[in-house]
């Protein structure tokens, strides 16, 4: 019998990945043969120069792009196989996204943005859902703004109501992708606070790509990417620890 | 200044057409002119000819009316959508002003462009219609020049008209604050609404004096037909009204409306999109509301003639015979021509509606992302699509129905010799050909773009700017 990824403990994980753009002189390798495996409950934070492969990393573990070469698995399923729709499927219900920016759709309130997975899926939330759903709206400090839209709320505000949104269906893993870009460092903290405490608290596996040390220290484990390889897998890190790998790793460059 | 220029095709095309269908009219009537005047028994009196071009003249400022305020909200949705380049220029330091300028500029050569290819296509138009009249016998050959002088006048009108709206459609243009361009990446829901308050009340003054005159004229139609030509102000003087004030009109229709598509969540969302910017879905709408409403109103107020004349002719079938179907006829021809209109109006539905899906890619991206999956974003964007053709065209029928009943009240209530109320006719066919209009342009004003946001990739939503 094969061993699965989930026998392993691992809830994604991505074998010989390669990704290119364009062909001949013109192509960019974005992944060059690059495996890891992301652990079942943690809050890995993936990190690395601008155009070291990152997005391009989750985008492919997310089912919304596919490699050149190599395998990924979200659990047990090898999702460089599925169709657009599986894709779909597997988004809906096994996938959370917080982004930088745009993360609400502006012409639902806090609530139907937060229940959107379970409308897409054609369901209502069961009565444990329900009280997750409501626990995560108190937790992150949204009851008094449940019936507002979007525009209506601050950056920070909006960002929480992403969070809510991506832990509303229990995802096997969570992709944010410089989740605190587009904050000030107060409010970041406070986000990236929220995504460590969803982890540590609950057991959600988060992947976090981000090019900000703060950002990584609140994680478990920091990959680091360069030029489109794993030049690095480290545990939980200090802010200074993880500015100074940086740097040396641009001195190298 | 490629893609300033990208934009510009939907108004060449309106007014091309335009443009067109002026040209032809003129050119049309100018050829049946001449064959009146060559006809031994009408040759005699230049009413018929007067009476041709006065027509002639109203339909042509009916499509020109229509085909500015069609441009208008062609422009300001492309301004719109445009707000973080313009925002960006403004930062480093170009003015409001020369922006706005530059936009109305290029109004101004897309108005003479269309005008030019109106008269071009309109001539060759006209010329063919001649032909085949005259080769299946149904008209005598002329010796209509086709160097008409009138001819400039359509066009002339579209190159103003066509400036004009480009100016009236910028001047959002200068509400863009430079900041706008380094603001978060956040798409900036809420337009402006400066000036809104003003043009309700205006809208609302125009709306109650118009309705009084209708009504005034509806009564005085009780004594006398010249009551039609105060209660033909009023309606004009009232719809002004409804036109002004349509983001406050046409908002609750589209809620209604939307209602209908049920409450899976790509219906929802397509409710939603079709009332989120209340100027944006007036835009959106407006021009066919007016054109639906001016078709109604002149079937109506036929429909209800007809049944008065099928009254007398059953009382005096000599005097009546073949009234029946030079009616018909005439109904026919005026339902075409007004039909131009609204079909001006149509290509500006499907032009704002794709032009608003092409400045939501990242919230369509954001959708895929999260779930949705091709069919059923495509499902959203049909059901918006229906959401703004039905609600225009039900507004339409409604106000065209009461405008025409009004008409034909005021025409026809004294045409009795006493006082009489007149029962409304409905133009049964014309909502048969609305329906079916209606479902083809939900269905051509969603083509492409269901098939650009089925192309949208989610990544595009977790792209940073
Ligand atoms: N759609 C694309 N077409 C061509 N090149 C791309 C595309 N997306 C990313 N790249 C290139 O791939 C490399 C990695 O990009 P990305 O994954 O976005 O890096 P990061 O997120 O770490 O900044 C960069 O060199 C980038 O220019
Ligand atoms: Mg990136």
């Amino acid at each position: 019998m094969q061993i699965q990824p989930s026998d392993l403990g691992l809830i994604a994980r991505v074998a010989e990945l390669g990704k290119r753009y364009g062909s001949g002189s013109g192509a960019v390798t974005a992944l060059d043969d690059v495996s890891l495996g992301l652990r079942r409950g943690e809050f890995t934070a993936i990190m690395g120069p601008s155009g070291s492969g990152k997005s391009t990393l989750m985008h492919i573990m997310a089912g919304l792009d596919s490699p050149t070469s190599g395998r990924a698995w979200l659990g047990d399923t090898d999702i460089t196989e599925l169709s657009d729709s599986a894709l779909t499927v597997l988004r809906r219900r096994r996938i959370g996204f917080v982004f930088q920016s745009f993360n609400l759709v502006p012409t639902l309130d806090v609530r139907g943005n937060i229940m959107l997975p379970f409308e897409l899926d054609g369901r209502r939330p069961a009565q444990d859902e329900q009280e997750w759903i409501d626990e995560l709206v108190d937790a992150l400090g949204l009851r008094d703004r449940i019936d507002h839209r979007p525009h209506e709320l601050s950056g920070g505000q909006q960002q929480r109501v992403a969070i809510a949104r991506a832990l509303a269906t229990r995802p096997d893993l969570v992709f944010a992708d410089e989740p605190t870009g587009n904050l000030d460092s107060r409010t970041g903290r406070e986000v990236l606070g929220l995504l460590a405490a969803a982890s540590a608290r609950y057991g959600q596996s988060i992947a976090m790509v981000t090019h900000d040390p703060v950002a990584a220290s609140h994680a478990d484990r920091i990959l680091f990417l360069a030029d489109g390889r794993i030049v690095r897998d480290a545990g939980r890190s200090s802010a200074e620890e993880i500015s100074t790998f940086m740097l040396g790793m641009e001195r190298a460059a | 200044m490629r893609a300033t220029f990208a934009g510009q095709w939907p108004t060449l095309l309106v007014a091309a057409l335009a443009g067109t269908f002026g040209t032809a009219l003129l050119h049309v009537t100018g050829v049946l002119a001449v064959a009146i005047a060559a006809d031994d028994v009408t040759g005699e009196s230049d009413t018929v000819a007067l009476l041709l071009g006065i027509v002639a003249t109203v339909f042509i400022v009916i499509a020109v009316y229509v085909s500015s305020v069609v441009t208008a909200n062609t422009v300001s949705t492309v301004v719109a959508g445009r707000t973080r380049l313009i925002a960006l220029l403004r930062l480093i330091g170009s003015s409001a002003r020369s922006q706005r300028a530059q936009i109305a500029r290029e109004g101004l050569l897309v108005g003479v462009a269309g005008a030019a290819i109106g008269v071009v296509v309109g001539t060759g138009v006209a010329f063919a219609l001649d032909r085949v009249a005259v080769a299946t016998d149904l008209m005598p050959a002329t010796d209509y020049g086709y160097a008409n002088p009138w001819v400039a006048l359509p066009a002339v009108a579209v190159v103003l008209t066509t400036w004009l709206a480009s100016w009236v459609g910028s001047r959002r243009v200068l509400k863009v604050r430079p900041i706008q361009a380094i603001g978060n990446a956040n798409e900036h829901d809420r337009e402006e609404l400066g000036g809104r308050r003003g043009r309700n009340i205006t809208a609302l003054v125009f709306f109650v004096i118009g309705t009084a005159l209708l009504v005034l004229g509806v009564a005085l139609g009780l004594v006398s037909p010249f009551g039609v030509l105060i209660g033909l102000v009023g309606g004009i003087v009232s719809f002004t009204g409804i036109v002004l004030g349509a983001d406050v009109v046409m908002p609750p229709v589209l809620r209604r409306v939307g209602r209908v598509f049920g409450r899976t969540p790509a219906a929802r969302l397509a409710a939603e999109n079709a009332v989120r910017h209340p100027e944006r879905s007036a835009r959106m709408t407006i021009g066919l509301v007016i054109g639906v409403t001016l078709v109604t109103t002149f079937s109506v107020t036929m429909a209800s003639y007809h049944e008065l004349i099928l009254a007398a002719q059953r009382a005096q079938p000599e005097v009546y015979q073949g009234v029946d179907e030079m009616l018909n006829v005439t109904v026919a021809v005026f339902t075409v021509l007004i039909g131009f209109s609204a079909l001006i109006a149509a290509i500006g539905m499907v032009n704002t509606l794709s032009l608003s899906v092409m400045q939501r890619t990242r919230e369509l991206g954001l959708l895929r992302a999260l779930g949705f999956d091709r069919r059923q974003l495509r499902g959203m964007i049909v059901a918006e699509s229906a959401a703004l053709t039905l609600a225009a065209t039900l507004t339409g029928v409604v106000l065209g129905f009461g405008y025409g009943w009004a008409g034909a009240q005021a025409l026809l209530g004294s045409a009795q010799g006493t006082p009489a109320l007149v029962v409304p006719g409905i133009p049964w066919a014309l909502f048969g050909g609305l329906l079916v209009a209606a479902a083809v342009l939900t269905i051509v004003a969603s083509i492409a773009p269901a098939r650009r946001a089925m192309r949208v990739s989610p990544v595009v939503a977790l792209a940073v700017e």
